[in-house]
Formats: structure tokens, sequence, C-alpha cells
């Protein structure tokens, strides 16, 4: 009975509603995405495709989870990386079969926890937990280091941050507050 | 006007790196009419190279061939190539550094007279005391311009950043809180500008207003005619005769040419790694165990500071970004009192990181991600840090060595860094990270993170000098004990760490080895 239950409370942890998920299987969906990746203004363009619809947005999801910023960014910067790794892949064999396997052990984890698909795990952190199963993978710190960079030493993002860049051309700070502080 | 000299001139002095020490040799050599060559590793650096780009300057300077961290720190496992964060490349880490120009105690010349015996450490004192570099210490703060009494420069201005550390530190009771010493102009002085207020000193100074052999030393060796600087040249051997004595050096040119520059006398100036491997892989049928070594000595004792890093979230805007990257100094556990549970001394050195950095060393490592580390980057602004920086016990275990079958794209054999706590470095890090949260809380940060230690900048002891031939690797002139016309002119000499960051002890040194060389050279005794 205990087993029962705990295998309900963590069904119900899965989200049941339609989700983008069931979009991307659906067929209309899916002829949609293969007219916009053909379309010359699209920002994908063809990279990874190879990758099932459901494999880019588990990829996507995890980035998002890995340095979540939900209020702060949109899915650009993290689209971005998981483009540039798809991209890797099409072109690198072994990165293609280490991204796929990846994915397979993440969902596996995820079937055996949640008896659901990563994506459909509600609950942030519970995500975060099923991504600390294989955070000392290769995949994963692939993954990582890339979103490391691709988010943090993103200059178009840093004002988001607070954080200024460069700014000897502006001379400094002599003459632009650095020693204005105010609030003790 | 630049010297061409032969590779046959054995007249002359060979000076491996051009960093503090190296860069600081060549310029004292040629100012007394002394030849020598400079060989540096890396390329031609200048101004117009830098940026206020953290990665950016770090891919560009940093000392990246193939190394290993190994022992019980975290590096170890979070960074396995880069035991440290050093330069490679024209003026050495003068282009790294922050500019912290404090001198050592009197007590951190004589850690095995203060102290006695501390169990697992290989402490001794110095043959030198803090009286007998006093002098040196101050032509050297000349030469760099320090900030203070003895240039007359004033303290750089405090940053807000800086302001909240001090604060802070006001606030529970400390009392020796300095903007300085810094090897930052205050004002125009030695044809350099006064500081800007720009950040990223450890990207290299753009307008040159810290200071660094770089744009100083070296460009003034060249001038003098008396000096050669030969980049993207690797130093591969020493060689030595018959008697004993070295004769120059086998290096690979930017060609990967090996060429044979002949020598009077060879200082060996490539940083506390760089050094002891030369001379370790400098091994003959004379010498088996490696040039300078029948203490057993060379390669052992390497220290890095014990340090860490604490950053916290402040109630209101800090940007701790703008203005210079160590803005100021809190020294009241700098001394020695074994009541607090260690020996030796700390200091608390207000550090910026930037957004990039931060985000890679807030939590190091493969597990640095996740919502703990996202959240505390959208504060960014609202952070304030410090870098904790404090006495290393020597101990025989944390060394240099070289790998038994991997060799680098020189063909040498690759360099294994060990590097474990002892028992004082915990406890010491410990009452610092515990002192710091006191700084915070009074300052009302309820988001405190203790970093442990980067990998190291400063580096030292791997050819410590001694009294004794039998316990180190160099006299007090840091010239070897075994080979009268071989000398270490770098960090790798210091017997202890002491507290203080290195460099103005590094150059302080030099400019007295200088004095020494010139002085055996017109004896004819080398």
């Amino acid at each position: 009975m205990l087993y029962d239950l705990a295998q309900l409370i963590r069904k119900s942890r899965c989200a049941v509603a339609p989700t983008r998920r069931g979009l991307l299987k659906s067929a209309a969906f899916v002829a949609l995405a293969a007219g916009s990746t053909s379309h010359p203004l699209s920002r994908v363009a063809i990279a990874g495709t190879s990758f099932s619809a459901e494999q880019k947005e588990t990829l996507l999801r995890m980035a998002r989870d890995i340095y979540p910023h939900e209020t702060l960014l949109d899915d650009r910067p993290y689209q971005a990386v998981i483009d540039a790794l798809l991209s890797e892949a099409e072109a690198d064999s072994k990165v293609e079969a280490l991204v796929t396997s990846g994915l397979a052990e993440l969902q596996s984890h995820a079937n055996a926890t949640y008896k659901c698909a990563y994506l459909d795990v509600k609950d942030a952190d519970e995500r975060e937990a099923l991504l600390r199963t294989i955070q000392m993978t290769d995949f994963f710190q692939k993954v990582r280091g890339a979103l490391l960079m691709g988010i943090y030493n993103n200059k178009s993002l840093w004002s988001r941050f607070g954080y200024d860049g460069s700014s000897w051309e502006k001379g400094g700070y002599i003459d632009r507050g650095f020693d204005k502080i105010d609030w003790f | 006007m630049a010297a061409k000299i032969d590779l046959n001139d054995d007249s002359v002095v060979v000076i491996v790196g051009s960093g503090a020490g190296g860069g600081t040799m060549a310029n004292e050599l040629a100012k007394k009419g002394i030849k020598s060559v400079v060989l540096e590793a890396g390329r031609t650096l200048s101004v117009d190279d830098i940026e206020n780009d953290e990665w950016a300057m770090f891919s560009k300077i940093s000392w990246l061939d193939k190394r290993y961290s190994a022992g019980g720190w975290h590096g170890a496992r979070n960074h396995p190539n880069l035991p440290a964060w050093i330069v490679k490349g024209l003026g050495g880490s003068t282009v790294h550094w922050a500019g912290v120009s404090l001198r050592y105690q009197a007590h951190e010349f004589k850690m095995y007279t203060t102290n006695g015996d501390v169990i697992g450490a290989n402490v001794l004192d110095w043959p030198i005391t803090l009286e007998e570099l006093t002098p040196y210490y101050d032509k050297a703060e000349l030469k760099m311009g320090v900030t203070g009494d003895i240039t007359g420069m004033p303290h750089l201005p405090w940053s807000a950043d800086f302001k909240v550390l001090a604060e802070g530190a006001r606030r529970i009771g400390y009392k020796k809180i300095v903007a300085g010493p810094m090897a930052i102009n205050s004002v125009p002085r030695d044809d350099r500008p006064a500081c800007q207020q720009i950040g990223f000193c450890m990207q290299g100074c753009k307008i040159a207003a810290k200071w660094s052999t770089l744009y100083t030393e070296l460009p003034q060796a060249v001038d003098s005619g008396n000096c050669e600087i030969r980049t993207n040249c690797m130093v591969l051997k020493i060689e030595h005769d018959k008697a004993g004595k070295v004769t120059g050096v086998v290096y690979a040119d930017a060609n990967g040419k090996q060429q044979r520059q002949k020598a009077r006398i060879v200082c060996v100036a490539g940083n506390s790694i760089e050094s002891p491997r030369l001379l370790l892989n400098s091994a003959s049928s004379m010498f088996p165990d490696g040039l300078a070594n029948s203490s057993g000595q060379v390669g052992k004792n390497y220290m890095t500071h014990m340090t860490a890093g604490v950053y916290a979230v402040m109630p209101g805007e800090v940007h701790m970004n703008r203005g210079t990257a160590v803005a100021g100094i809190v020294r009241d556990e700098a001394h020695n009192d074994t009541k607090r549970g260690f020996v030796g001394g700390y200091t608390l050195e207000k550090l910026a990181l930037g957004l990039p950095f931060l985000s890679a060393f807030l939590e190091p490592g493969p597990t640095g991600w996740g919502r703990r580390v996202a959240s505390a980057m959208e504060k960014y602004k609202y952070m304030s840090g410090v870098w904790i920086c404090g006495e290393d016990l020597p101990q025989t275990q944390n060394r240099i060595e070289l790998h038994a079958t991997e060799k680098d794209q020189y063909g040498l054999p690759v360099p294994i860094v060990y590097k474990t706590d002892h028992p004082n470095d915990t406890n010491m890090r410990g009452h610092a990270y515990r002192q710091m949260e006191m700084i915070y809380d009074s300052l009302g940060s309820r988001e405190i993170y203790n970093l442990p230690a980067y990998p190291a900048s400063h580096n030292m002891g791997t050819n410590r000098m001694s009294e004794k031939a039998r316990d180190g690797v160099v006299n007090k002139w840091g010239q070897s004990h075994d080979i009268k016309n071989l000398f270490v002119s770098d960090g790798s000499q210091f017997t202890s760490s002491g507290s203080p960051n290195p460099t103005l002890t590094i150059v302080a040194l030099a400019i007295r080895q200088a004095e020494y060389l010139s002085d055996q050279l017109k004896k004819g005794e080398i």
C-alpha cells in the first residue's frame, strides 16, 4: 500500500494536462515546425535534424534547469546553446551518441522515480534532483560547460544581471561613481 | 637599442622568465652594465592585447600547458589541469597580479624561531631578516611605484565596494583597514598615468597604471642596450661542465628548433612550478637528482598561501566591478597568535570578480550549477566579497613531480603539482570564514557564500632559501648551495609563505640579488 501511495504521489508530480510536449508530438505541430525550420528567417535553421522534437525540448528544459533564470531570461540564450550542441552532434557522431545516451539516461531516471518523462516532472526542485543523479556524466558536463559560457559569459545578457563589462573605453569609473554608496 | 647577443657569448647572464623576478633582474643587471638574455616561454604582449574581459584574457595570457593537480585539495578534482593561475607571456604574472604590495612582517622570516616545530610541517627560518631586506623593500617600492610613505603617493581612494568591507570590519572592531600599499599609481608617476578605477586589474592594466615588468623593467632593460629578450623560447635544460658549473641552457625557439645559449651565470625565474621543474629536468650523470638538489628539497615545500573567498549579498547595491580589483586590505588578523588555533596570520583582501568568473568560482567544479548558483548570480550588483590570504606552512608532501611517462609539447615530462592542506590551513580558513560571516552579518547580509581556494596565483617555496645546504636549495642571496653560478630569482626561493602577497618581496630579493651578483662578478668569484 505504502509503495502504491508513493507511486501515486510521484505520478501526481507529472504534468497531466496537454503539455507543450504533447503539442510537439502532434502531427500538425510537427508539420508546422518542419515548415518553420525552412523559413528563411528561422533562428534554429536545421540544427539537430536527427533529434526528435521531444529530445530537443528535453534539452531546452534541462538547460533552463541547470542555470534557472525563469523571470530574467527567455528561451533564446538557452536555445542558442542547445542549437550549437545539436549542430556539433550533427557533425560528430561521438557527440550525437553522447547526447542520445545522456538523454536516455536522464529519461530512465525520470521514469524510475516519477513514472513519466523528465519534461513532465512539474516541480523544478525535483527536476534539479534528477539532474543531480547524472551531473558527473560527460554529457551533463558538456551541456553545463556550454551554458556557463552561453549564459554568464554572454555580453548581451550582462546588463540584465547588473554587470557592466568593459569599462576602459569609457574612462573607467573614476568619474562615474566608483565610490558612491548610500545604504549604510 | 636592443642588444644582439651571440649564442656562443659565454660572458652573459641567462635569465629564464620575465616576470617579477626575471624582469627585475634583467633591468637591475642592465643598469650595472651586465649583459643578459631573457628567455620567455610565452609570447610578446603589449597593452594593445589587454581587454576588460575575464575569459578572453584568461585564454590569452594563462599558463595552460599540461599540468596535473594532485593531493588532497579540492582542485585535484575541480581544477584537475589548472593547479596554478599564472601567466605564460612577456611580463609573466606581473601582467595578472592585482598590485598588493605588503612587506613581510619580522616574524614571518622566523617562523621556526617564533613557533618551533609544527607537526607535519617542514618549517624553517629564512637566512635573512626583515632588517636586512628593509632597504631593498624601499628600493622596490620606489621602482614599482607603491602607494605610501616611501614614494609619497597617497593610497588609492576608497571604492564603494571597499567601503562595504571597511564598514563591516569596523563594526566588528577591526582597525587596520587600509586602501594600500598598492603598486598602482594614484597620481601620474614614472611616465605612467594615475589609476582610472577601470577594474579588471587581473586581466592586465589597460592604461599601465599598475606596475608590470611588461612596460617598465623589460623595455628599460632593452633600451639600455644590455639586454636581449627572446619570446616563445622555452628552456628545456640547464647544462654544466665537468667542474659542475653551469655553462648555458638549451631551449626550444619560436619555431620549435633547439638552440644552445651559453652563459656565465644562469638565473632561474620561471615561477614555483617551472623553476624546480627545470632543475629536475636538467639531471645529469653528475647530478642524477637534478641540479642544485643535494638537499633533496628541489620541488618540495610547495606553498600557495592558505586561501579562500567569501561573497555575500548586501542589502543595497554595491557594483563591486566598478573600481580596482583589490580595493583595500584588512590586516587585523595578520599577526601571529596561536590562541586562535593556528600559527601565522592572514589578511582580508577586498576582491572584485566579474559575473563570468563569479559564476565559475562561486561553487567551482562539476556540481556548481542549479538554483543556488543561478539565484546568487541574479544578485550580482548587490554582492561584495573578499579573498582570504594567509600563511601556508611548508610541507614535504606538497611538491612538484615529473610525470613518469607523459610529455608536453616540448617533449618535457608533464609536472604534477601536489597540494594538501595542513591542519593549520583548515583551522585558519575556518577562523577567517567565521570572521567574514560576522563582518557581513553586521551589514545585514543574510546570504553568504564561502568559496574554496582558487587555482593558485601565489606559488612559492620549491627552491627554498636556507642557511645550511642540507635544508634548502639556495643561500641568502638566492645562489644555489651546490653550484656557484646558478641562481634562483623568483618566489620559489621563499623559505616560508608569510601572509603578504609575494610580488614585492620577489622584487626586493631580485634587486638585492643583482647587487650581490654584480659584486661577485667584479671580485671574480663567479
